[in-house]
């Protein structure tokens, strides 16, 4: 069999994700979805690293996916910290609250268009009330 | 050696030919996920998926044929595309939730493809730390963060065109690029051509399929260049192209010399067409830096190697051409872990106790607490 | 007599050195005694120029020359700081550094109280220093040198109370004036060092014959020095202004020495002008329309300094009508009679520079007395009667009057008529552009006649009448006291009987003196002027003087209101005597506005234009900031798509080139 296409497919599906990736860190305002799609970003490499681990017939790609993971683990957990942190001050997880750092005389920047009205949801159907309502009976303690 | 015929049969070469056929699925995922990105007017994803679906299905046609077997053509083929659409729906999904269900779903096809590629200790891994701590802290933290339904947040994108052009035309520069650094069509090509020349019974005929002129043997010593894993080998092609480059304005050799040295320019070939696109310098390469003994730089320590008398730069193949892996994959890995990378272990050490103690010191302080 | 040629250093140097122990220690040592080092300094040059003057007459051999400093040793430029004093330099040693020390000694009680009193004497120092420098000097660029240090002094001294803008102004048009005359001065020097000698010392100079256009311009040009210096036409109109000064330095810079300068410049390069004929009757031309000029306007001028000032500029007109009267071209005489008409005429005018350098000292100190006595007032037509009040003052006036008006027998008298002879025997046949010097005879017996008239009208006007005090006056109105009054007396005496060194039947001790000791005069004069005509100059100023005396004393004494009657007679033209002929005015609008408008311009185009320029160019990165701020927008997905967008175009370009490279 030929190593190379096989090792060609692997790099062009590390890609492929690596650039989702990207897209989504820079165009979602949710927070947690922006951070989602850095780890998304780091799987795409790891797929990288283990290709060439397997065409070159050697562990050093594993090893270094290895360490790419223990990475991603303090990454997200001093990322979610803040993310906590940020949240408590505005109560929202949008990341476009946070301006604070721009030029002085740069207005900062809100949306204009409004959002569609969420979808009126039907009212659950009423049912008739079937059976006939029983006799209260009068309250007799007065404890 | 002779080269088993297995090998002999170079596969036909892939309709990626060319490079611009290339940004046709890289378009028509620009347009995916331009249209599907969130925004303030709901329309239903009509024209996005559409257009999703026809570049991945367009994708998958144009990746070379590797020639292993069927099961691992067809793993392959799912698990990439689980992923990639799994990847998709992490970007555009409105929905926190779902957008963190997707990405373990990403992760977990992600895993399948190590799998695929010898490397079950890190499947295991990441299955464990990604999609089970990770995106469980991740689902904990959308939890305390919750608003009634979707905030505005997540109907809106920040300027979803640039974006996604940002990141696809990333994409097709690192397509192309792989695309020109591993793709063996010219090679290919040219060595059919040898081929074709060496079943050509007359001299004359030889001399019309290779052309007059030069260019056939510029172009082979220019592709030659490109296979820097087997010099030895590489040497001896050019040695024999040279030869036969001398002799070819006029030809001096009888048509059967010239068929006989075409066959070996061919078998050459054919045997450096695996190590192509190989970026690896040679071992005795201009890159060391002076001082440093060549014999004993760079190399991985014998607790790294599958054999002992492997040389560190080489890889290992099989009878049939395959890379060898080894078996004992968590062994092997802790043993080269803790030979030869003992210091990145240390210190990853260090820095998950400096991360938990730091996202505890963070997140431990209340508001009113804060100074 | 010892050889004095390494002393002549002393004579400018001793003032140098009692103007700098004055600048430095006079304010805070010296005080009210500041005045010491300069009387005695100039006091102590006074008797070194009457040695020199001594030692000359003992003299067989040339002038003394002394070459004390190789200034610039270029070459075959070799100039040097070397003295020089023969016959011509000696006379104006001598008056400069008499009068000098009598006016330093006068101003003694003239600034008293000054707060400025150290400056003054500083400044008199100074200018002694270089006036006396300017006719020692032995070459051309030293000349110049001095030229401008007595300029610099002028300035420092018209400008000596700056803190009235009038003063302040009037030094600055001083200044300036003359420096139009001094740069034609220089460009005849830099002429006379391309085109006759390397070294420009007079000796090399004067050897030089040419009579080409050359010549004629060199001359002209030196003329134009003299014309700035000495203030006349078209640049006189400095020196009225220049009144705005202390009463001693009008008397010395702009009476007795510094206007001088001119006359001793033109005096002192007879021989290059003597070769030019058209350079003579210019230097005639203008010097006796000057002379007329200025007497007509001093006829109505009310500020009596004015009047001395207007009376300087036509007596410096006669000096220069006199100087150019003397030529080599004559036609159908010998040379001998040419040389003798030469001699003549610069006798003549040095004989009436020494004697107007004594009587308009006398006129000015006076004047400054009065002035002391009338509390700063010097209107005359605000005071009157005087000759009770300040009867010493009022004698010694009337000796410089008489004087100046030409009274027989007193000095004006005997050097007014000599110039008139000058003139006369220029008009006589044979002579070149004798018509012209006919005229010019004419004019100048006419202006002897309006010379009196001025000068009695001011002194009827401010001595006769009823007595009129202004009330400035105060408790200030009487005699001066002696330091004043002293130096007046002696400068009448000088002024009654200083012609007689060079009245004709008496002595001709002056004429001689100079005809021996200046080398350009040497072997010169016989009679000229034929016996008919000899006595017509002698007569003609006679009786022009006492007929002015006796028009003035009519109209001022006898019939007072009769001035006024005939100025309203006559409008226009009182009011064009009165003021000035209008030349400030003319100026004003032909040169003045239009520099000024060139200024404006300039300071327009630097306002706007070149600091536009700088200012653009400042604000060419605040545009750059203006239009990067906005990237700095405070979102971080904005900043990391930046950074996508960059790292996209690099690689897109990189793999361009890797695809097209094979």
């Amino acid at each position: 069999m030929n190593e190379l296409p096989m090792l060609h497919n692997y790099l062009v599906v590390g890609a492929i994700l690596f650039a989702l990736g990207l897209v989504g860190f820079l165009a979602r305002r949710n927070l947690i979805v922006m951070f989602l799609s850095a780890e998304m970003m780091l799987q795409g490499v790891s797929l990288n690293l283990v290709a060439f681990a397997r065409y070159r017939s050697n562990l050093q790609g594993q090893a270094f996916t290895l360490f790419i993971i223990t990475v991603a683990a303090c990454e997200a957990g001093i990322a979610l910290a803040l993310i906590l942190m940020l949240y408590r001050r505005r109560h929202s997880l949008d990341v476009t609250l946070w301006q604070d750092l721009r030029e002085p005389t740069v207005e900062p920047t809100f949306d204009e268009e409004p959002l569609p009205p969420p979808p009126v949801e039907e009212p659950l159907p009423r049912l008739t009330p079937a059976g006939l309502e029983p006799v209260h009976g009068q309250e007799t303690s007065h404890v | 050696m002779r080269l088993p015929s297995i090998l002999l049969q170079i596969p036909a070469p892939g309709p990626g030919r060319s490079l611009l056929l290339i940004l046709v699925p890289v378009a028509l995922g620009l347009i995916a996920v331009y249209l599907l990105l969130p925004r303030p007017r709901g329309t239903r994803p009509r024209w996005g998926t559409f257009s999703a679906g026809m570049a991945i299905l367009l994708g998958g046609w144009l990746l070379g044929r590797s020639g292993s077997g069927w099961v691992e053509t067809v793993l392959f083929y799912a698990l990439s595309a689980i992923a990639i659409v799994a990847g998709g729906l992490l970007i555009t999904l409105r929905n926190p939730v779902r957008a963190a269900l997707s990405f373990a779903l990403v992760v977990l096809s992600t895993c399948g493809l190590f799998l695929l590629q010898a490397a079950p200790f890190l499947m295991a891994a990441t299955i464990i730390i990604y999609a089970g701590a990770i995106v469980v802290t991740f689902l904990f933290v959308i939890m305390l963060a919750q608003q009634v339904g979707t905030s505005d947040a997540d109907q809106r994108s920040r300027e979803p065109f640039l974006s996604s052009l940002a990141g696809f035309v990333l994409l097709g520069a690192m397509l192309c690029m792989l695309h020109l650094t591993y793709s063996t069509d010219r090679f290919d090509a040219l060595l059919a051509r040898a081929k074709e020349a060496v079943e050509k019974p007359t001299l004359e005929g030889i001399t019309n399929t290779l052309g007059t002129g030069n260019d056939f043997f510029d172009a082979l010593h220019r592709e030659a260049q490109h296979a820097h894993l087997a010099p030895d080998k590489t040497r001896v092609f050019e040695d024999s192209l040279s030869a036969l480059e001398e002799n070819w304005n006029p030809p001096s050799w009888d048509a059967d010399k010239m068929r006989s040295a075409l066959r070996k320019l061919y078998e050459e070939g054919v045997a450096i067409r695996n190590s192509y696109g190989n970026l690896q310098p040679p071992r005795e390469s201009s890159f060391l830096p002076p001082g440093i003994d060549k014999k004993q730089s760079l190399e991985l320590s014998t607790y790294s190697r599958l054999h002992s008398n492997q040389p560190s730069t080489q890889p290992l193949r099989d009878a049939q051409g395959r890379s060898v892996m080894p078996a004992e994959n968590v062994a092997y890995l802790g043993r080269t872990l803790f030979s030869d990378y003992l210091l990145a272990v240390e210190l990853g050490g260090t820095l998950l106790l400096v991360a938990t103690v730091g996202a505890i010191a963070i997140a431990g302080r209340r508001p009113e607490g804060l100074r | 007599m010892f050889d004095m040629s390494p002393y002549l250093v002393l004579i400018p140097l001793l003032p140098l050195l009692a103007s700098v122990l004055i600048a430095f220690l006079g304010p805070r040592l010296f005080r009210q005694h500041s005045h010491w080092p300069c009387i005695l300094a100039v006091l102590t040059s006074c008797v070194l120029s009457i040695l020199v003057l001594f030692s000359l007459g003992q003299h067989e051999v040339g002038p003394l020359k002394h070459s004390y400093y190789t200034w610039i040793p270029a070459d075959n430029v070799i100039i040097s700081f070397a003295l020089q004093a023969d016959g011509l330099t000696a006379i104006m040693l001598t008056a400069i550094t008499f009068i000098g020390s009598l006016i330093a000694i006068y101003s003694v009680g003239y600034m008293h109280g000054d707060p400025g009193y150290a400056r003054f004497f500083a400044e008199i120092s100074l200018f002694i220093f270089s006036m006396t420098g300017l006719v020692l000097a032995d070459n051309f660029l030293l000349l110049y040198a001095f030229w401008e240090g007595v300029g610099l002094c002028s300035y420092l001294l018209i400008g000596f109370w700056f803190t009235r803008p009038a003063a302040a102004a009037a030094a600055k048009k001083a200044f300036l004036v003359t420096r139009l005359g001094d740069l034609g001065f220089f460009i005849a020097i830099l002429m006379i060092w391309t085109g006759i000698s390397d070294t420009l010392s007079y000796d090399s100079v004067f050897q030089f014959k040419d009579n080409s256009g050359f010549m004629t311009a060199v001359c002209l040009l030196l003329f134009c020095g003299a014309v700035g210096k000495s203030a006349q036409f078209p640049l006189h109109v400095w020196l009225p202004d220049a009144m705005e000064g202390p009463t001693p330095v009008s008397a010395l810079i702009h009476a007795a020495t510094m206007v001088t300068a001119g006359v001793y410049l033109v005096a002192r390069c007879t021989p290059l002008f003597i070769q030019s004929a058209t350079a003579q009757v210019i230097v005639a031309g203008i010097g006796a329309f000057t002379a007329l000029l200025a007497a007509l306007i001093a006829l109505t001028q009310n500020d009596l300094k004015r009047v001395l000032a207007y009376s300087t500029i036509s007596q410096l007109g006669y000096m220069f009508l006199a100087l150019g009267c003397g030529t080599l071209a004559i036609g159908a005489a010998t040379r001998g009679d040419a040389m003798a008409l030469v001699s003549m005429a610069v006798v003549a005018a040095i004989f009436h520079l020494y004697t107007h350098a004594f009587f308009k000292a006398l006129l000015f100190l006076s004047a400054g007395s009065v002035m002391h006595a009338m509390g700063n007032v010097i209107d005359m037509r605000r005071f009157s009667g005087l000759r009770k009040v300040l009867p010493r003052t009022h004698w010694t006036f009337l000796c410089g009057a008489l004087a100046l008006a030409g009274f027989p027998l007193l000095a004006g008298f005997w050097s007014k008529d000599e110039i008139l002879a000058a003139a006369l025997g220029a008009s006589l046949e044979g002579h070149p552009y004798r018509g012209i010097y006919i005229v010019l005879f004419i004019s100048g017996v006419a202006t002897a006649g309006l010379t009196a008239f001025y000068t009695f009208r001011a002194y009827f006007m401010t001595f006769w009448g009823e007595e009129r005090i202004p009330p400035e006056a105060g408790h200030h109105a009487h005699e001066s006291p002696p330091v004043m009054t002293v130096p007046l007396m002696i400068l009448a005496a000088g002024a009654v009987f200083i012609g007689y060194v060079n009245a004709e039947p008496f002595t001709n001790w002056l004429g001689h003196f100079l005809e021996e000791h200046t080398t350009p005069l040497r072997g010169a004069g016989h009679e000229l002027i034929p016996a008919a005509l000899k006595y017509v100059p002698l007569a003609s100023g006679s009786v022009m003087a006492l007929g002015g005396i006796f028009l003035a004393w009519g109209m001022y004494v006898k019939q007072p209101g009769l001035s006024a009657h005939l100025a309203e007679s006559v409008p226009q033209l009182y009011q064009l005597s009165l003021n000035k002929f209008y030349f400030d005015e003319l100026y004003s609008f032909f040169i003045v506005q239009p520099i000024i408008g060139l200024a404006e311009f300039c300071r327009v185009i630097d306002l706007y234009v070149v600091d536009g320029l700088v200012d653009i160019v400042g604000e060419i990165p605040r545009l750059f900031g203006v239009l990067f701020r906005p990237i700095q927008n405070g979102l971080t997905q904005f900043y990391a798509l930046a950074m996508a967008l960059g790292i996209a175009v690099f690689l897109v370009a990189m793999v361009w080139r890797m695809a097209l490279a094979p």
